[in-house]
């Protein structure tokens, strides 16, 4: 299943549809409950909605891409040097996508060839063994490869992360029109931006009236690791990194 | 016309069974139903004509084995036959199948099948080969060894209810013949297999090199599952002598094992195989149907008329009935229509007990002949067929022809040396 949004989103942190909604709950007058609830959705809906494109590059994990023939053994030695992705991207001779592997599901059929027995634990039913004669025979990028599961630059990161869950992957790979990889986002960076729109919504929520666009389009446009710790008055959240 | 409604209702769910179109529980359930619906029988007649006694046999041995599943005994076991056979693909074919024999009379085949065909696969796929001759020869050895006792095949669990024979008369009566029929076809497996059972020394080593304590998911619960079916099977060989039922025996190994195994209950209750247990439920209420319509007498006075009332003649016809027919149909439906006719030409005056072994022995062993003539084979098919190596009827067929002949043919001088001289 070829998983591709093409829809457009124009919104841009601090210009959308959003941004009425803000100016709105700021023009309630006597509310100031309702005006910190207002600023609590709105950095929340904020975060949903920043593009791909804009977050693709947070944590500045690389694709890594392998031909449909490139043998697992090299493909596990790829990824070894490349840890911090964790979906390996499988291209044509054309260059285009055309599959995907989980790190793990690469690293499981090597297992398999050494200490089968490891795996064969699992085995208690049909799909089990179906899984596990895959995983001992299984050779080749192609052979063991998944349907590609690709996102486009404009869709939002609330998209991408449908995508991720519905096929419990770790990361999308992002592509042009055309269909070839143009960027990898993980599930990591995604949480990230979640991450920063939780701590100002509990800002806001605790009456720190910090505009959430400010907080929010550093966390989106700076490109680096956003710092999501240290901050004494914001709620516990989880580390990204762990 | 309740004769007619009820003739009706019966054929109709049992074509809709065999052509395995619609799913037979389903099907065995509307065809109970509508018995009761139809007023062939009231609701009453139709809920009492559940044997629970075949039911919570079922279930008790489900829990078991269910539990013993989560050890990882089945991988054990599949390794060590590895090993055993020291990776010669011939020579685990063999171990296997006794050890799918072995396992289908202390389990019961079907079990035994749903728990040693994955690994089966999975050991296959480590060698490189088809696992197709290791499937049909668990499955033929699965329906021989099931044949030995009371709980090994699901015709023979019906049979004990429906007569009152015990497990050890089973065992006396059945497990001789069912020995003989296994060495007989283990002797004939070599030319049904010969092609296709060879592998690379590579992928020999490599099964030669597994590690069987590896697998072994739970040391405490294994010893522990080890222990309270073995006591259960005990139990089994004294329950006529202590005045329990099966299904008792059963359901105490099953709630003690649940005790010690110290497992989530509702988890292990959950892999209980509804869908079998309902299926016997329909079925009971679909044959109660025509035994309360008088068909079911009908049919026995014409076989007893048939037969002039000649004891070897009946037993013999019945054997041979029951094989031919149980290659056609699911054996169990099969059974579970037999029971009662058998019942009555009991009453007749015919000697009842080679009766009761004959339709044991032709239903269990004529279920080899085809892919859907017992539910071990429908289960092994289907998984075979998931896993990319379909067994088709057609492919099944010779195995299952030949098998089916040889096993009827010593049936049939079992029973006339053992009951009818």
């Amino acid at each position: 299943m070829v998983v591709r949004y093409h829809e457009h989103r124009d919104w841009v942190p601090g210009h959308g549809a959003d941004d009425g909604c803000l100016a709105r709950c700021d023009g309630v007058s006597g509310g100031g409950g309702r005006r910190r609830a207002g600023l609590v959705t709105s950095s929340l809906r904020l975060a949903r909605n920043t593009t791909v494109e804009a977050c693709q590059a947070l944590l500045e994990i690389e694709p890594l891409l392998v031909s449909e023939s490139a043998d697992l053994t090299t493909v596990v030695r790829r990824a070894a040097r490349q840890p911090a992705t964790r979906l390996i991207g499988v291209t044509d001779d054309d260059g285009l996508l055309v599959g995907v592997i989980p790190v793990t599901r690469a690293a499981e059929c090597i297992v398999g060839r050494v200490a089968p027995e490891a795996l064969l634990v699992d085995v208690a039913d049909d799909a089990s063994a179906v899984h596990f004669s895959h995983t001992v025979s299984d050779r080749t990028a192609a052979d063991v490869m998944l349907l590609p599961a690709t996102i486009v630059p404009s869709a939002t990161i609330g998209e991408a992360f449908r995508v991720m869950h519905r096929l419990r992957l770790g990361g999308l790979y992002i592509v042009d029109q055309a269909g070839r990889p143009s960027g990898y986002l993980d599930l990591l960076e995604l949480a990230v931006v979640y991450v920063r729109a939780l701590e100002e919504a509990g800002q806001a929520a605790s009456g720190d009236d910090a505009p959430p666009e400010a907080g929010h389009a550093g966390a989106v446009s700076g490109h680096t690791a956003p710092e999501v710790s240290g901050q004494p008055e914001a709620p516990p959240a989880s580390d990204p990194g762990a | 016309m309740t004769v007619t409604v009820a003739a009706v209702v019966f054929l109709l769910t049992y074509a809709v069974i065999a052509s395995d179109r619609v799913d037979k529980t389903l099907t065995a359930l509307a065809g109970g139903l509508a018995m009761i619906l139809l007023q062939v029988i009231d609701q009453h007649e139709g809920l009492a004509a559940v044997d629970f006694n075949v039911i919570f046999l079922l279930a008790g041995m489900m829990i078991m084995a269910s539990i013993l599943r989560r050890t990882g005994f089945f991988q054990w076991l599949a390794i060590r036959a590895s090993k055993v056979a020291d990776g010669q693909p011939f020579r685990l074919l063999i171990v296997l199948s006794l050890l799918s024999a072995g396992l289908s009379a202390v389990l019961d085949n079907v079990t035994t099948v749903v728990l040693l065909a994955p690994v089966t696969l999975s050991i296959a796929s480590i060698l490189g080969i088809s696992p197709i001759p290791f499937l049909v020869s668990e499955i033929l050895a699965s329906n021989i060894g099931g044949t030995a006792t009371l709980i090994g095949d699901p015709p023979n669990i019906l049979i004990g209810s429906a007569s009152g024979l015990s497990f050890d008369a089973f065992l006396v009566n059945m497990g001789p013949a069912a020995v003989v029929v296994l060495l007989v076809f283990l002797a004939t497996v070599r030319p049904l297999f010969r092609s296709g059972l060879s592998v690379a020394p590579e992928a020999r080593e490599a099964v030669l090199a597994l590690d069987e304590n590896e697998v072994i998911a739970d040391r405490r619960l294994l010893r522990v599952s080890l222990l309270v079916i073995g006591a259960t099977l005990l139990g089994f060989l004294v329950h006529g002598a202590l005045g329990y039922e099966p299904a008792t025996v059963a359901l105490a190994g099953a709630t003690v094992l649940l005790l010690l195994s110290r497992l989530e209950v509702e988890s292990v209750l959950r892999e209980i195989e509804w869908p079998t247990l309902f299926f016997f439920i329909g079925l009971f209420i679909l044959v109660e149907g025509v035994v309360h319509a008088g068909i079911i007498d009908a049919v026995a006075s014409r076989l007893f008329d048939l037969t002039g009332g000649d004891a070897t003649v009946t037993t013999i016809g019945l054997l041979w009935l029951s094989g031919i027919a149980s290659g056609i149909v699911d054996n169990i439906p099969y059974t579970a229509t037999m029971i009662p006719i058998v019942q009555d030409l009991g009453r007749a005056g015919l000697p009842i007990e080679p009766l009761w072994w004959s339709l044991a022995l032709g239903a269990c062993l004529g279920g080899n002949a085809t892919i859907i003539g017992a539910s071990a084979n429908v289960v092994v098919a289907n998984l075979a067929g998931r896993s990319g190596h379909p067994i088709t009827f057609r492919a099944f067929l010779p195995y299952g022809l030949l098998v089916v002949a040889e096993s009827l043919v010593i049936a049939t001088g079992y029973l006339v040396l053992r009951y009818l001289l």
